[in-house]
């Protein structure tokens, strides 16, 4: 049998973790395989190895027979390998048809009158609508998808791999998606899928194969297993079902958002009045596809961006009135959401960071003093909390791995009696057992009185965990009705806006 | 009227030169505050040069220098990945001081005197024609959409099979090229090499690219406007303005002061390259 | 990585040895005379010394600036304010209170000639490098238009003002012609150490320095950015009026046309050598000021003053490379 792709020992450093070690992978043409794995197990990595964007440290590789060695990206697109990483590679300063032929313009003179007219057949092709010279900045994140699935057949990629590609999407935008991509492998294309999301597994793909720390475990037709065997090979033992919360929770409102109205980068309303309640003791999960406002609730009431109009009264104090200092100092806490950009100083030590954000608070400061002696004993218990692994407080915060680095990161946010606990995406990085050990601190938090607000796109995750759920969509929040109160139904619909 | 048009583009010229250059560097992402440095490297290799091989040679050795630290630019900022600004803080020293050094050490005693060069207005057409060019060359060529790209965002070109190294290697040396050529227009112009003769050409050069939005018609307005500031604080100097006599060191002044009003009022749109100082 | 640091300094020392040899100079001569023309006599050190005060001084300005993540190119033009400014005062008011009242004064010129900067930073983002940039030379404008105007000494030939008396001036800690050191040596050294000590002890410090490190991690902190960037830039630029305000009454004792001979450019190179702690820039003004006072040897000796400044430049770039590999600036 001949192979689309084969890989064949791919062993790969970084440092001295082995992310991963001794793969093999083969690919059959004309179909969709999936590549599943828990965050870490090196599913990107795999990808960006057969992509050329990594050099392997061993390991051999042949694309459709022929054996290759790719030095750059430039040279997997040559032999016909494309991909769609995680983060978006549409750039918005340049419009669409430029995104679209970028490193495969065709000659030194542009031509955009007849690229144009090629790109428009390629849309006709698989049912998408552009409008080709406005700029990239323009796309929602399904049409940022739909661009990159264009930008592969424009370079008639014969080899597409699609590293999750429906994470921020909508349930129907996911479902067009994969009716294109079914579409291709039916005209021949090979697709390569990275998820986590096994629904998509089961119901489009035909072979799979299961990562864990960096070793391929097994690989399946996707006709001879199901979701539960699948499942237990990610996690590598059998998995608990989820037990959902009990009674709702009778405490007094510590945080109530009323009529919140907020406006968007562009001018148009990013929040379009907010009611919202949460109770002393009580962790709210917010669910919503990307984008749909979570990021601009979050930032108001970080106080980051100011409120057009609406109140947030926080234990009777008016939240809005206060600068960001001064929310910290009345027990607000953030996990925020990008921890290099927003939550860390890489250059500076574990025991620099841990008061960051806390900075003005005693123990960490003494008026307007730093103690560093007790900063130090506090970075000690931050890092011990959810066992950061590190190898020294006085190492700077770059020597930490991702999922390390959240560790140090939620403890640090609980760690000095919270009021106020705003997460976005507190798991991010972080295997099941972290994922766990954060979500039970945040829980003994609200245990002691405190609210917590858990924004995350990982549904899921906030059935098994939060206490009440809501959802938000095009600047909404809508939270579902009594009987439906955990149904993953009828949130989902409310994501999408329909319900 | 006539003559202070004529002044306006025999001083907006070296600027609108450096700032093209500014342009090929800054808009694939690297910035670029050396521009004073090459253009003073290329005055003084030009002055040097051009008395033994002509006019022609002084060019050409001229815009030579000016690779030379242009190039060293992408060096130490692409390979050796150092701050941008520190790296043009350091090419600007070692121009200053490397000219200083030359120019007292190796100008040859018979030609103290004006040397050779080309007639200015050959550097008035380019002024206008270059812009123009650049203009073109970024919509309608592969290499000016790669330097958009690369300057927007280094990385997401780079998946795309783009090399940022490269486009700024080119970017930087399509910089020298026309540093040099500024540098070389200023000996041109004054007839010889003096000590720091740039004088900020090349922080105002910067300054009119940055106003002009990182786009080439604009910033030749931008530079065309300091020209005529500029034209006019030599043809005013000590003429009483509303009957109140202005220090020529006003008018001097006045150039900087209106980026500073600018900067500090409404630019429009920001178009800062996303992709500015990133690696 | 260690061989292409290796690569880069041989190509210095390639580029500077290659430059003297055609200048018919041994490179080791060079060196020789450069170290012996400033610490090879009492007299050289006193030299280098002076050389040395202005440029810590200036330097300690750049640096906070760039704990700050900004770029305080304009350290030159707030020197020449607080310089011009301190000796219009100084020359008003005798004996002490016009000392101190003038150092006041130049803190304060050179505190509001940075303020723009940082305003226009704070509040419109635009490039602290291209506003102090314009600002350096407007400075240098106005400075050169009112010594030669209003503060201009009646009867002189230069453009001058007249020259401050010595009951005003900084005393002298070490008066030992040709040696002698002045006060303002001290008091850079003991604002290095006050620096210091605020920025690693304070909360204010702590604040300062993590908005220049990482922004929007600051912002997530509670720490304004706006007002860390105008606190650090009027700071900035009172320690550079510091500067020039010292200049004249330990030094100069007048201010004139071209007074400064490039000291903020300088105090660039001095805070980039220095690395994150402010009393790096004690031994890299230092060094600064060997070279300075080194290089007028050379000068005496047929090899242009300039050479130094290449080997600056160099310095700046090593240095960069070695630990600085990034600040946050513009953009």
């Amino acid at each position: 049998m001949s192979f689309a792709v084969r890989m064949k020992g791919i062993t790969k450093h970084f440092g001295a973790v082995a992310a991963l070690n001794n793969v093999d992978l083969e690919v059959a043409p004309g179909t969709i395989h999936a590549i599943v794995g828990e965050n870490g197990a090196g599913k990107t990595t795999l990808m960006r190895v057969l992509y050329g964007a990594l050099h392997p440290d061993s390991g051999t590789l042949e694309v459709e027979g022929n054996p290759v060695r790719f030095t750059s990206s430039r040279e997997a697109i040559e032999a016909g390998v494309g991909m769609v990483s995680q983060h978006y590679g549409i750039i918005p300063a340049i419009s669409c048809l430029q995104n679209l032929i970028l490193g495969a313009e065709g000659g030194t003179l542009l031509n955009l009158k007849s690229a144009a007219e090629r790109a428009q057949e390629l849309a006709d092709h698989m049912g998408f609508q552009f409008d080709w010279l406005k700029d990239a900045e323009t796309l929602s994140p399904a049409g940022a998808q739909k661009l990159e699935i264009l930008k592969l057949l424009w370079r008639k990629a014969r080899i597409m791999i699609l590293d999750e590609p429906t994470a921020m999407l909508s349930p129907a935008d996911s479902a067009a998606l994969f009716e294109s991509l079914d579409r291709l492998a039916a005209e021949g294309a090979t697709i390569i899928l990275v998820t986590h999301r096994l629904p998509e597994v089961l119901d489009h793909c035909s072979r799979v194969t299961v990562l864990r720390g960096g070793v391929r475990v097994d690989e399946r037709l996707v006709s001879e297993t199901n979701g539960q065997q699948l499942a237990e090979l990610i996690v590598g033992g059998s998995v608990a079902k989820h037990t959902p919360r009990e009674a709702p929770i009778e405490a007094p409102v510590s945080l109530e958002i009323k009529g919140l109205t907020v406006k968007g980068s562009r001018g148009d309303m990013a929040l379009k009045g907010i009611d919202l309640k949460v109770r002393h003791g009580e962790m709210l999960g917010i669910a919503g596809v990307d984008g749909s406002g979570q990021r601009e609730l979050f930032h108001t009431l970080v106080g980051l961006i100011k409120a057009a109009e609406g109140s947030v009264i926080l234990n009777d104090q008016d939240l809005l009135a206060k600068s960001p200092s001064e929310r910290i100092e009345d027990g607000v806490r953030i996990i925020a959401e990008d921890r290099h950009e927003e939550a860390v100083i890489e250059d500076w030590s574990l025991d620099e960071n841990a008061s960051l954000g806390l900075q003005r608070l005693a123990p960490f400061a003494n008026g307007p003093w730093v103690d560093s002696a007790k900063r130090h004993e506090k970075a000690g218990e931050i890092a011990l909390r959810f066992k950061t692994k590190h190898g020294g407080l006085n190492l700077p915060m770059a020597s930490l791995s991702g999922g390390n680095q959240q560790r140090f990161v939620a403890a640090r946010a609980l760690c000095l009696n919270p009021k106020l606990i705003l997460a976005f995406q507190p798991a991010r990085g972080l295997d099941l057992k972290g994922t766990q050990d954060v979500y039970d601190g945040i829980r003994a938090a609200c245990a002691e009185g405190a609210a917590a607000i858990v924004v995350s796109f990982d549904l899921d995750e906030l059935l098994e965990q939060c206490d009440r759920l809501a959802a938000m969509n095009g600047g909404r929040l809508a939270e579902p009705d009594a009987a439906h109160a955990r149904d993953r139904t009828a949130i989902g619909r409310l994501m999408v806006g329909v319900g | 009227m006539l003559s202070l048009l004529l002044l306006t583009v025999a001083l907006s010229t070296p600027l609108i030169l450096a700032a093209m250059g500014g342009f090929t560097s800054e808009r694939g992402g690297v910035i670029n505050i050396g521009l004073e440095g090459m253009m003073l490297m290329a005055a003084c290799a030009d002055a040097l040069a051009s008395p033994k091989f002509g006019p022609v040679g002084g060019l050409l050795i001229g815009i030579f220098a000016a690779v030379c630290i242009s190039l060293l630019h992408w060096l130490v900022t692409q390979i050796y990945k150092i701050d941008h600004v520190i790296s043009g803080m350091a090419l600007n020293a070692i121009a200053a001081g490397g000219t200083n050094f030359m120019h007292l050490k190796f100008t040859d005693e018979a030609h103290k005197g004006s040397v050779p060069n080309f007639p200015t207005w050959v550097f008035y057409i380019l002024a206008f024609v270059i812009p123009i060019v650049l203009w073109g060359y970024v919509r309608q060529t592969r290499g000016g959409l790669r330097l958009l790209a690369v300057g927007s965002d280094p990385d997401k070109a780079r998946l795309m099979g783009v090399q940022p190294m490269r486009v700024r290697f080119f970017g930087l040396l399509a910089t020298g090229v026309l540093t040099g050529i500024a540098g070389v227009e200023l000996v041109a112009y004054t007839g010889v090499f003096t000590d720091n003769m740039t004088a900020g050409r090349g922080y105002i050069a910067l300054a009119a690219l940055i106003l002009g939005g990182w786009r080439p018609l604009p910033a030749l307005g931008a530079c065309l406007a300091f020209g005529f500031f500029s034209a006019l604080q030599v043809q005013l100097q000590g003429t009483p303005v509303f009957g109140i006599s202005i220090p020529a060191e006003m008018w001097a002044a006045l150039p900087y002061l209106v980026t500073i009003v600018a900067l500090a009022g409404f630019l429009g749109k920001n178009r800062t390259p996303a992709g500015l100082g990133r690696a | 990585m260690i061989w292409r640091v290796v690569a880069l300094i041989s190509g210095a020392l390639a580029i500077l040895a290659g430059a003297l040899l055609s200048a018919h100079v041994g490179p080791m001569e060079a060196i020789r005379t450069l170290l012996h023309g400033s610490l090879g006599s009492p007299a050289a050190i006193g030299g280098t010394l002076r050389e040395t005060s202005p440029l810590l001084i200036a330097g300690l300005a750049v640096f906070i600036a760039l704990r700050a993540g900004l770029f305080n190119i304009g350290v030159e033009g707030q020197l020449l304010c607080g310089a011009a400014s301190c000796t219009y005062v100084a020359l008003k008011i005798p004996n002490v209170a016009g000392m101190l009242l003038g150092i006041l004064v130049g803190m304060l010129a050179g505190a509001l000639w940075a303020l723009p900067a940082g305003l226009i930073k704070a509040y419109r983002n635009g490039h602290e490098v291209i506003t102090t940039i314009m600002l350096n030379n407007v400075a240098l404008y106005l400075t050169s238009a009112l010594v030669s105007g209003p503060l201009k000494e009646k009867g002189q030939q230069d453009t001058t003002t007249a020259t401050v008396a010595d009951a005003t001036r900084l005393p002298w800690i070490y008066n030992h012609p040709p040696v002698q050191v002045n006060i303002a040596l001290i008091v850079g050294v003991l604002a290095a150490f006050a620096l210091a000590i605020w920025l690693k002890k304070t909360v204010a410090g702590y604040q300062l320095q993590a908005a220049g490190a990482n922004p929007t991690a600051a912002k997530f902190a509670g720490i304004s950015t706006a007002r860390t960037t105008l606190l650090a830039m009027t700071v900035s630029g009172a320690i550079g009026g510091l500067a020039g305000a010292m200049q004249v009454l330990a030094y100069e004792g007048r201010f004139y046309d071209g007074f400064s001979p490039g000291y903020g450019f300088d105090a660039l190179g001095v805070a980039l050598l220095a690395g994150s702690n402010p009393l790096g820039v004690l031994p890299s003004s230092l060094l600064f000021g060997i070279l300075a006072k080194g290089g007028i040897a050379l000068q005496i000796d047929g090899v242009p003053k300039g050479i130094t400044t290449v080997v600056l430049g160099f310095l700046i770039l090593i240095a960069a490379v070695v630990r600085y590999r990034k600040v946050n600036t513009v953009a």
